[in-house]
């Protein structure tokens, strides 16, 4: 007996009298029935309420009895697995009441939008039965629920509307009673992507006794908030989401494998920890720089760690690098006192005053920095550079950098080589001209004070 | 590296939201999995990324998910119906400044209690807790190791300062710990979906859409999965998700142990506080004095063993953690009994090698 495999035909329904879950019961079982579906080839995912009583009725399905709201979320994870496995034909059933589709609305929408292989029956009777007849978010207006004693007041929502503006692909509003049901549930399941059927339903604990409801008058009530009944598929011959996926997978372009850096011959002399910080204005390149920076001291066999800061909208106001520079691997990231000190524009210059970089500065920390800015009394030794004129805004960080290593003498300077190799040759161009710049400021100052 | 871990633990789905500073995860899984045959997705929000994850784990996929705090409080629900139903996955944190939306784009140790003390009934989550980005390579794969092992969700405890750093990796140096699976359903017994014979034994996993029926419930239910009240075999399952961590505890101990036998000083520390305690301890016994360190990995379970080998013998123990309540500090004060025990906290920046050092000579003198 085929019914077997589905409800099972002993089963005693734990609903109440009249309760139109019973019949949603039914019908779902009729409807596997009606499409030859193997039991295991469907997860019947249950949410919270009377309506997440279902799991035991079903012995022979797959069932995942969940959080309140959260069916659709599990029921979508299942379903987006399904996209990278070997096709299995599994198809996540939800069922979910009124107060679960609106605490877990964004699920419906989101699994809607993917248009994910998942069908769900929410089973709309107005309130919140298993609690004692609350009002929810999908109650009518003027319907009297234990917290709405005088007639609700606040206008329901209408999922099938909404989830349309969701791209749903299939959606479906009936009445428990429905002959029809069973066929329209069938037609959700077998929808290869996302389905909801709306069945509207008593609840005959709270739903008829605070009000004039019965099967006749609840055809009323849900005319009397505009409801649609009837079924919608849309966009047909819609794309699946492993189609999708496999479509967006493909365009993507091959990833370059990584570059590995550049050992050089030559390794760094340097023989202590050098802690920087590069400080300038958003937009100008000073994190790449110092990003650059690092590339090419990991060439001359240095360890380095480099930490970035920025106001949180990224785009505007200063920049700021901190970097650590050592033979051995390295343990501490902060700057309790820097020995070198960029500073590329008057906003970098700001803000480490602001965070207190400045102070921490000792006699022998060195200070490179931008020959037009005012920079207030500092403990270090300042080198003004003409940093922004000769080398652009944009590549002032990185000029600065190089200025540093053309005076300390601690990388040998094939290191920006290196570091330029793994980019496209238009960018090393730019690139080529600031670290020249940088190199030919420390000549010129070094000719003006042997 | 936390994402490369992921990827090397085989990985094959995550779902992500935004959040500064565990973004650039959700960017490299984003960009990476797809190409290795894995499903990374949007989700909506935190609460649908660890729904979607829990839901393919169920499928049988390893899955993984990263946020941050303001995340973190969103997935707590999701977390408690995983530890529930013994669902693998693994939730990276990357701890910024808190409570609330605090500081994005600060780092912070204050996660700790959140991450471990957030189940009704007080279950044991196992964390990890790396200090550099080679730790959070390892731990990553030990994480999901453990995740799959015992069937439970994982938390990778990170910070901003340890995941938004660059830092150069030796990459022949990387230990990259042996792969584990999730225990597979064999059929040599009748299939129950939360099946034991000692309460210690993790139950064989089926996947939802396999052979053998399978009956999830995040309700107390039985063996079978089947939601019971008043069942004394429903108390069994219970006591059963917690005996499962507490069995495999010593198994879990991961620390990164520099002892030196006899000291009268032991500075503990985890995750990017352990990198200033290392270096303060060497600056330490350079002056002569004597100290030792314990950076334990495993926040949780506490690591017992290397605990108390590390106090055998001390008379002051420095606890350095970028919070202000002493949150790990006070997580193990009961095994500092007659010790002298000295926080070392801070917020708002990294502790600095110095100020350990300074607690130390303050205590030596």
């Amino acid at each position: 007996m085929a019914e077997n495999q589905y409800l099972a035909p002993d089963a005693k329904l734990p609903y109440c009298r009249g309760c139109g879950h019973a019949a949603v019961v039914r019908h779902l079982s009729h409807a596997l029935e009606r499409l030859q579906l193997p039991p295991r080839s469907v997860a019947l995912t249950t949410d919270i309420g009377c309506v997440g009583l279902a799991d035991s009725l079903f012995p022979y399905l797959h069932t995942v009895h969940t959080t309140h709201g959260r069916s659709t979320a599990f029921a979508t994870g299942m379903a987006l697995a399904e996209v990278v496995l070997e096709p299995s034909g599994l198809k996540p059933v939800v069922m979910i009441g009124d107060g679960g589709a609106m605490i877990g609305l964004l699920h419906l929408v989101h699994a809607a939008q993917l248009n994910v292989d998942v069908t769900v029956l929410l089973h709309n009777n107005f309130l919140f039965g298993m609690t004692g007849g609350q009002h929810s978010a999908l109650t009518p207006l003027n319907f009297t629920t234990a917290t709405t004693p005088g007639g609700n007041w606040i206008p329901p929502l209408d999922l099938v509307a909404l989830l349309r503006a969701a791209h749903a692909g299939f959606l479906a509003r009936q009445f428990a009673t429905d002959p029809t049901l069973e066929a329209v549930i069938a037609e959700a399941i077998a929808y290869p992507g996302f389905a909801l059927v709306e069945i509207l339903e008593l609840c005959t604990a709270y739903g008829t006794r605070w009000n004039q409801l019965t099967g006749s008058t609840l055809k009323e009530i849900a005319a009397r908030q505009g409801y649609e009944v009837g079924r919608w598929e849309a966009e047909a011959g819609r794309p699946s989401l492993r189609e999708l996926y496999r479509r967006e997978r493909a365009s993507r372009p091959a990833g370059a494998p990584a570059a590995a850096a550049a050992q050089l011959p030559a390794p760094s002399t340097l023989a202590h920890e050098v802690r920087l910080v590069v400080a300038g204005s958003a937009g100008e390149r000073v994190q790449s720089a110092a990003a650059l920076f690092c590339r090419a001291a990991l060439a001359a066999g240095l360890y380095t760690t480099q930490k970035n800061d920025n106001p949180v909208t990224q785009g505007t106001g200063f920049s700021l690098a901190e970097i650590c520079l050592s033979p051995n691997p390295i343990e501490y990231t902060g700057m309790e006192s820097p020995d070198v000190v960029i500073i590329a524009s008057s906003e970098g210059l700001k803000e480490l005053q602001a965070n207190g970089t400045l102070e921490r500065c000792r006699a022998e920390t060195l200070l490179l920095i931008d020959a037009e800015l005012d920079l207030p009394a500092v403990s270090g030794r300042v080198l003004r550079l003409a940093l922004r004129r000769a080398a652009a805004p944009q590549r002032a960080a990185l000029a600065a950098l190089a200025a540093w290593v053309a005076l300390e003498h601690v990388l040998p300077p094939a290191v920006w080589e290196a570091a330029l190799a793994p980019l496209p040759p238009d960018r090393r161009t730019g690139l080529n001209e600031a670290l020249q710049i940088g190199a030919q400021l420390v000549n010129e100052l070094n000719k003006r004070m042997p | 590296m936390v994402a490369e871990g992921a990827l090397a633990a085989g990985c094959r789905f995550f779902a992500g939201y935004p959040i500064t500073p565990a973004s650039e995860i959700y960017e490299v899984m984003m960009r990476e999995l797809p190409a290795r045959g894995g499903m990374a997705l949007s989700a909506p929000d935190e609460i649908s990324s660890l729904c979607y994850c829990v839901g393919a784990s169920l499928r049988g996929l390893k899955a993984m998910t990263a946020t941050s705090g303001p995340g973190w409080a969103l997935m707590i629900e999701t977390l408690q119906y995983a530890l529930m139903t013994e669902t693998p996955v693994v939730i990276a944190i990357v701890q910024r400044l808190g409570p609330s939306t605090g500081g994005a784009t600060q780092g912070a140790q204050g996660d700790v209690w959140l991450a471990e003390f957030a189940t009704s009934g007080g279950y044991t989550i196992p964390v990890f807790s790396p200090s550099t980005a080679a730790e959070c390579h390892a731990l990553t794969v030990h994480a999901f190791n453990w995740a799959e092992r015992l069937r439970t969700p994982v938390v990778l405890l990170s910070d901003k300062e340890v995941g938004m750093t660059t830092e150069v990796v030796d990459e022949a140096a990387l230990a990259i710990p042996a792969v584990v699976e999730r225990p597979l359903f064999t059929g040599e017994r009748p299939f129950l979906t939360y099946g034991f014979r000692q309460p210690e034994e993790v139950p064989a996993f089926a996947a939802v859409g396999g052979e053998v029926k399978v009956t999830v419930s995040g309700s107390a239910h039985d063996q079978q999965g089947r939601l019971r009240k008043n069942a004394p075999e429903v108390i069994e399952v219970l006591r059963h998700l917690e005996r499962k961590i507490e069995a495999h505890a010593e198994q879990m101990e991961l620390v990164r142990a520099d002892l030196d036998p006899g000291a009268p000083h032991l500075v503990i520390s985890y995750g990017i506080t352990a990198r200033a305690a290392r270096q303060a301890v060497a600056e330490l016994r350079r002056e002569g004095l004597r100290v030792s360190l314990l950076q334990p990995q495993t926040l949780f379970p506490i690591p017992r063993q290397a605990l108390e080998r590390a106090l055998a013998g001390v008379r002051t123990v420095f606890v350095a953690e970028e919070n202000l309540t002493g949150q790990y500090r006070a997580v193990l004060a009961p095994y500092f009994s007659g010790k002298r025990v000295l926080g070392i906290n801070k917020i708002g920046a990294l502790i600095a090698p110095g100020e350990i050092m300074q607690a130390v000579r303050t205590a030596e003198a």
